[in-house]
């Protein structure tokens, strides 16, 4: 059973690459609810295997919360945020796309020797799966760094909680129940919250350019 | 245990009121009670050294060190809700908030009162992590109240850096459980109580990669720099009882579970060489940035804000030090810093309802024109840069002393010159508020009462003075209790108070 993991790990990894490569904020959406969905199968089988080896319901549990909340719920949410805030064509980003899915490998290849180094994660062999969504995490920030629009941000930090998410799931078999479920509902009102100040942010600065908040400094 | 329930039933009572007296009534009547619940906790801890119940699988857990923060959680609380009363109404006169926002206020200032509390009561640092998220959440529209462009600019920036920040702390709190996998079962998990407990058993490179992650991630809320930048814009934007809550408290809490993660770290590792570089380089950073920015500052509520990241930089060097006298002096430093800083951004707050400006350079003859705020400003000020006899300079003089204790005397250098660029900042730039300067025109009906008018010089208009007097009975009763409170701390402690802060140093360095 442990090929399934790496090769899903390698899929989720793969959706974060596409979604550098995004280019208008409805692909972005629709790459995360993919990488959504493939984690909700990665909760799936261990959440099957959980019930056959210790009989606890307990993943799957949260493998039915991440379908419903992540791979329907927040997407919508985000569309419906997007399509009543004005939208023009314009670019979304601060270098080119070749050169932002090089630093994605460059940070995959940073992850790799990092985590490789540590003792404890990789006993042995090195650990690909810990090493994938410890990037996705990394990856997640830079997406957060390189998009101007305020519904980049939330995605990236959605991907980011993805990513945390699959590590937890593939290096300590999830973390324990009561706070995967804090973390759900952290991250739904956090989505909520957000998706408001992006309506305040768009009535006030008649965009949603994170660029023109430059009011408060030094 | 009752803490929570009350908290929780004071949330949507707010929801149900309508009238403003009433509102204010409760508010400071739940503070009170709150107060009190807490005082018999506090004197549990005193008397068992931990206060646990078996009820929701034991997650409640109290000592020494988390009642500490609890007090001045809730100490602060009830000073900001008395706070409030006056300074609400104020500017329910003025027009700046509509009356029906009074509740939605009231209803936010108490679910983040509530988190604040579930943060600092769990034993679980998983429940922790998701407590701390919770009052990012629940005090986000707090801080962006006004609604104008520079709040909501100030709250995205909070809610996006501080989110992903307590996110990478996640990671390290993934890390922590991945270094005790197999170890303990059920309930044990993440409970820190049994890590620390158990640290020698714990994978040691694990620990140092998840308490990495954990300071970056906590340290992003607790304002340490580099990861700082929300900080001075959200302290700056908040209505000002908001701004005392977050500096206060809030930094404290994050603080907490540093805390927490630098003692299990510490006692897996069996010294603290580990730690303390890492604190100690990234405190003395937080005050090399303050000093910096302090020095350059035009707006006095930003200025308060780096002076916040100063406070937390000296209490993380202080923390890495971790010998028993340092530790005591970071847990000491942590309560002056709350009371010194709520209290000068209540006054703060009287300043801006009374001149409308938030600008260094408008504000002129504080002391004639506010003369209790002016005072407490002018005292407080000089308590906050570490002048004696206030408190805030008996524990930079402990912390001082600890560093050269241990030997490490360029650090010690290091640490007290940054203090003094500090201090030498705080006065350059603010102390030219509290008297006039130049000629001016003067409120007509002040015009007999300020008699140093200046004469001749030309300077240019910088517009009327306010109106003389005080903006509300609340606002300087809570500021005037304050500064008694860290006047007298200065010197002398009293001894159960020493007594508790010496069993959480205990709790933190074992020893």
């Amino acid at each position: 059973m442990e090929g399934y993991n790496e090769i899903l790990s390698v899929l989720i990894l793969l959706t974060s690459f596409v979604l550098m490569a995004n280019k208008r904020v409805k692909s972005y959406i629709r790459t995360f609810r993919l990488q959504s969905a493939l984690i909700a199968l990665t909760a799936g089988i261990m959440g099957i295997r959980s019930v056959i080896n210790e009989g606890s319901y307990d993943v799957l549990v949260i493998c039915i919360i991440i379908v419903v909340l992540k791979v329907i719920y927040i997407p919508n949410l985000l569309h419906k945020t997007f399509a009543s805030v004005e939208y023009k064509v314009e670019k979304d980003f601060y270098f080119n796309i070749p050169l932002l899915i090089l630093i994605c490998c460059g940070l995959v290849v940073f992850t790799y020797f990092s985590i490789s180094r540590v003792a404890g994660i990789s006993e042995g062999e090195i650990n690909s799966a810990v090493v994938n969504s410890v990037s996705l995490v990394l990856i997640g920030l830079f997406f957060m760094i390189c998009r101007k629009k305020a519904i980049g941000q939330i995605v990236g930090f959605l991907v980011i909680e993805n990513g945390l998410f699959v590590t937890a799931m593939f290096s300590t078999n999830g973390m324990p129940f009561i706070v995967d479920m804090g973390i759900f509902i952290d991250i739904i009102t956090a989505v909520l919250i957000m998706g408001i100040i992006v309506f305040k942010i768009n009535d006030e600065f008649d965009s949603i350019d994170i660029n023109k908040l430059k009011n408060l400094r030094g | 245990m009752l803490l929570w329930i009350l908290l929780i039933i004071a949330v949507p009572t707010f929801a149900l009121l309508k009238d403003r007296k009433a509102l204010h009534t409760v508010s400071v009547g739940i503070s009170v009670l709150l107060l009190l619940i807490a005082g018999f906790e506090t004197r549990n801890v005193i008397l068992n050294g931990t206060v646990e119940y078996d009820a929701l699988g034991g997650i409640f857990f109290l000592d020494a060190l988390s009642i500490i923060i609890l007090d001045l959680v809730l100490i602060i609380g009830l000073m900001a809700a008395v706070f409030s009363t006056g300074y609400l109404n104020e500017e329910l006169r003025h027009g700046k908030i509509e009356p029906g926002r009074l509740k939605l206020y009231y209803i936010l200032m108490y679910t983040f009162m509530f988190t604040m509390v579930f943060a600092l009561t769990v034993r679980n640092m998983g429940i922790m992590w998701i407590a701390i998220e919770a009052t990012t959440l629940a005090s986000a529209f707090l801080v962006g109240f006004y609604n104008d462009k520079r709040a909501i600019e100030a709250t995205w920036k909070y809610v996006i850096i501080c989110s992903v920040g307590i996110a990478i702390a996640m990671l390290g709190i993934i890390f922590l459980h991945l270094s005790s996998v197999g170890l303990f079962k059920g309930p044990q998990l993440l409970d820190w109580t049994v890590l620390y407990g158990n640290a020698a058993a714990l994978k040691s490179p694990v620990l140092r990669l998840a308490f990495i992650f954990i300071l970056i991630g906590f340290g992003t809320k607790a304002g340490l720099a580099p990861m700082h930048t929300w900080l001075p814009d959200a302290h700056s934007q908040a209505p000002s009882p908001i701004s005392a809550l977050l500096s206060g408290v809030l930094l404290n809490s994050a603080m907490y579970a540093i805390i927490r993660t630098v003692s299990i770290v510490n006692k897996n590792l069996g010294s603290s060489l580990f730690t303390g570089r890492i604190l100690m380089a990234i405190g003395l950073l937080s005050i090399a940035t303050a000093a910096v920015f302090i020095i350059t500052q035009k707006d006095y509520k930003r200025l308060l804000a780096y002076s916040s990241i100063e406070h937390m930089g000296i209490i993380a060097f202080a923390i890495g030090i971790f010998s028993p006298a340092a530790v005591f002096a970071a847990i000491f430093h942590m309560i002056n810093h709350s009371f010194t800083k709520s209290m000068l951004f209540f006054t703060s707050g009287n300043i801006l309802q009374k001149y409308g400006t938030r600008e260094i350079s408008k504000v002129q003859g504080l002391l004639k024109i506010l003369p209790v705020s002016g005072t407490v400003f002018f005292l407080g000020l000089f308590a906050i840069a570490g002048t004696p006899p206030f408190s805030v300079f008996a524990s930079e003089f402990n912390i001082i002393a600890a560093v050269f204790e241990r030997g490490n005397f360029l650090l010690g250098a290091l640490f007290t010159l940054l203090l003094a660029i500090v201090f030498a900042g705080i006065a350059l730039t603010l102390f030219g508020i509290f008297y006039l300067k130049g000629n001016q025109e003067v409120h007509k009906q002040d015009s007999a009462q300020i008699t140093d008018k200046g004469e001749g010089s030309p300077m240019p208009d910088i517009g009327a003075l306010p109106e003389k007097g005080e903006m509300s009975k609340s606002g300087v009763a809570v500021i005037v209790v304050l500064l008694a409170v860290i006047a007298i701390m200065g010197v002398y402690m009293p001894s159960p108070l020493k007594d508790l802060i010496i069993s959480a140093q205990q709790i933190i360095t074992g020893v």
